[in-house]
């Protein structure tokens, strides 16, 4: 059983309620109201395909499952065990590309 | 259920779901349809039209994986999820907000169902706005009767009309070679040629057509006035590869007769083998298209060399900002593959030593096809016209395998021309190629598929009953530059293979085929390649392998 399953199911009520939305939660708003988000997200996915990082992960995954019988495994595993090194394995260039298209929704979005 | 092989396999739905659907039926699949919100590229999630961004209703959070209970409509992240599960019971499965697909959360694993998918996909279909051309698009269950079917028919009897002349003719050969290999000599940079008509000679359904008479020389003779037919002349070099004899054929009847058709070709000048391809199968079928009764139902000729290399091309052409999808059909008698470089040097992925195996940067065929079925975004300098949106909008264009043919041919662009620098060049770059291929991932019904998640849902054309297993039959190779070089074909003929370097024939092993750096490859559907190898048992007549000699020739 993971850990994280045994946190407490409810959370603090009352102060969540008339809490001011944060400066992120104003950013994420305006990323998804935009669409800028669903545009980031699409060229997030065209670069790793590109770079080959979504064949790496799908080797990953597709040895994963050969190791362990294909009937052994569920969607969950394959998360914990590619997250790490996913996350690890995207080129700096996609990250500064990425960054780079957020900086300048910023400024243009005047926040 | 369907007789055929449709393209996916329906899970065995997990004991939740199961219970779920009996006690629930299809009211929370109908439910959440309303709250499916659909990208351009195909893409489905679930969305509150009250709430801006999903939270996790227990901690707020907005990372990671949400979903959305079935029984109680709560939005939870993956942990809390789960501990709803516990908590309440009989709320098992939810639905991933971001893909709209469903989760068990007792299994803790993405679960699958017909239902399921057909509800995501009926209100995303109708979405999308569609075509004038309705019947073509996804969705419609329409399957027209694949005509291909009553073609492979039409090849078994061809076959077993030339297994029986075959075995009459076998006992006149003298080589250990399988009947048929016969070299062909070079008539003055004419190689280009001979390596194209050895794979012709030896493509299981043509060659069939041609020794069962398909093509009567002197019924087309009476028929038409004009001395020329192609068709004719490779008959001719049918009847002198399979006589029995070993001694090099020059086809120079047929190479006048190809002067004469294609003029802007004749010259002693080499030649591309493609386009050399390319020509023979229209002059073929500008005679025998003819003849034969054109359109039996839906306009596709009947010509032999349609019938066999011919397959049926999907372009998709998608509008990124509505989604609207035009989708044409070509015809094509060979798919033109780029080479895929796109691999990139390990080293690009940070954090990655480089790969000793070095099998990361080898470009493979399956490279390539996947290079070709890929989404390709268009250049916006103009941008296209979206009919839907009536203005120029980004859009991105998708390549597909609508109708596979009986004989495929895979010609790789190993020739570049650069419009910048205004100069063309050869890519030499090695190519690995499987003997056997499986073409199910680049059909259209794939593609179409993937596109739109992880979807169990019949799409037209699934029920088809066409094999998607190929079988390799010969390579093109050349070897030189653009300007000089030269074409070597190797053939397999009962899983042996033989380079047919022009007048030249030889028994090589596999590794030199591989080795080759081929340009095009001609792939066989299975069924008529193990046919072929069964049926025509060119038995050689001495077991000792070392027996064989080269057959010499003048070149």
């Amino acid at each position: 059983m993971r850990a994280s399953v045994n946190r407490p199911p409810t959370p603090d009520v009352g102060d969540t309620q008339e809490k001011q939305p944060t400066l992120e939660e104003i950013i994420n708003i305006k990323f998804i109201e935009s669409g800028e988000k669903e545009r980031l997200m699409e060229l997030l996915r065209e670069r790793l395909i590109e770079c080959g990082w979504k064949d790496e992960m799908k080797a990953l995954c597709r040895a994963f499952v050969k190791k362990k019988g294909r009937n052994n495994v569920t969607v969950d595993d394959l998360v914990h065990l590619i997250t790490p090194k996913g996350r690890a394995s995207i080129p700096d260039s996609i990250k500064a590309e990425l960054l780079q298209r957020i900086r300048t929704f910023l400024v243009s979005a005047a926040l | 259920m369907t007789t055929g092989n449709p393209s996916y396999t329906s899970p065995k739905p997990c004991k939740h779901l199961a219970d779920y659907k009996l006690s629930h039926g299809l009211s929370g699949y109908n439910y959440l349809q309303k709250y499916l919100k659909t990208t351009p590229p195909g893409r489905t999630s679930v969305e509150k039209p009250d709430i801006k961004i999903p939270r996790c209703i227990s901690c707020d959070g907005i990372q990671g994986r949400l979903y959305f209970c079935l029984i109680c409509s709560s939005v939870s992240c993956l942990d809390h999820t789960l501990l709803h599960t516990q908590s309440e019971n009989g709320h098992d499965v939810a639905v991933d907000i971001e893909r709209a697909e469903l989760y068990c959360c007792v299994c803790c694993d993405q679960v699958y169902d017909p239902d399921f998918d057909r509800a995501v996909m009926s209100k995303q279909i109708m979405g999308i706005p569609r075509g004038k051309n309705g019947d073509e698009s996804i969705g419609e269950r329409l399957v027209k009767r694949r005509r291909l079917g009553s073609g492979l028919g039409q090849e078994l009897v061809d076959l077993k009309i030339s297994k029986h002349l075959i075995s009459l003719r076998d006992r006149r050969a003298k080589s250990c070679y399988p009947l048929g290999l016969r070299g062909l000599n070079n008539l003055g940079s004419t190689c280009f040629m001979n390596s194209v008509l050895q794979a012709l000679l030896h493509a299981p359904p043509f060659r069939n057509y041609f020794l069962s008479e398909g093509h009567n020389q002197e019924n087309c003779r009476k028929r038409s006035v004009d001395r020329l037919c192609l068709a004719c002349d490779i008959d001719v070099i049918f009847s002198a590869a399979f006589s029995g004899d070993r001694a090099p054929y020059s086809p120079a009847q047929f190479l006048y007769s190809w002067w004469q058709h294609s003029a802007n070709l004749a010259s002693n000048e080499q030649q591309d083998a493609h386009e050399f391809f390319i020509s023979v199968l229209d002059g073929i079928h500008e005679k025998e298209g003819k003849s034969r009764n054109q359109s039996r139902d839906n306009g596709d000729c009947q010509c032999i060399a349609h019938r066999v290399f011919s397959g049926l091309l999907r372009s998709d052409v998608t509008c990124m900002t509505c989604g609207f999808t035009s989708t044409t059909f070509d015809p094509c008698v060979d798919v033109s593959l780029d080479l895929d470089t796109s691999n990139f040097p390990p080293t690009n992925i940070a954090n990655k030593p480089i790969k000793p195996d070095g099998n990361s940067s080898m470009s493979t065929l399956l490279g390539c096809l996947d290079l070709f079925t890929r989404q390709e975004k268009l250049g916006s300098d103009p941008k296209l016209y979206c009919q839907n949106c009536q203005e120029r909008r980004d859009s991105v264009k998708q390549m597909s395998i609508k109708r596979l043919p009986l004989v495929l041919c895979l010609h790789i662009k190993r020739f570049e021309h650069s419009s910048v620098r205004r100069m063309s060049r050869k890519i030499d770059r090695y190519l690995h190629f499987p003997f056997s291929l499986d073409m199910t991932p680049y059909l259209s019904s794939s593609i179409v598929r993937n596109r739109f998640g992880n979807r169990i849902f019949a799409f037209e054309g699934d029920e088809s009953d066409i094999s998607t297993e190929f079988e390799i039959f010969a390579v093109v190779t050349h070897a030189g530059t653009l300007e000089s070089g030269h074409y070597v074909t190797y053939l397999r003929l009962r899983n042996q293979w033989y380079k047919c370097d022009d007048a030249w024939i030889n028994e090589v092993d596999e590794a030199m085929v591989r080795a080759s750096q081929c340009y095009m490859m001609f792939y066989v559907q299975k069924m008529l390649y193990h046919k072929a190898n069964e049926d025509l048992s060119y038995l050689p007549i001495s077991p000792l392998r070392d027996t064989f000699i080269p057959i010499p020739g003048c070149c």
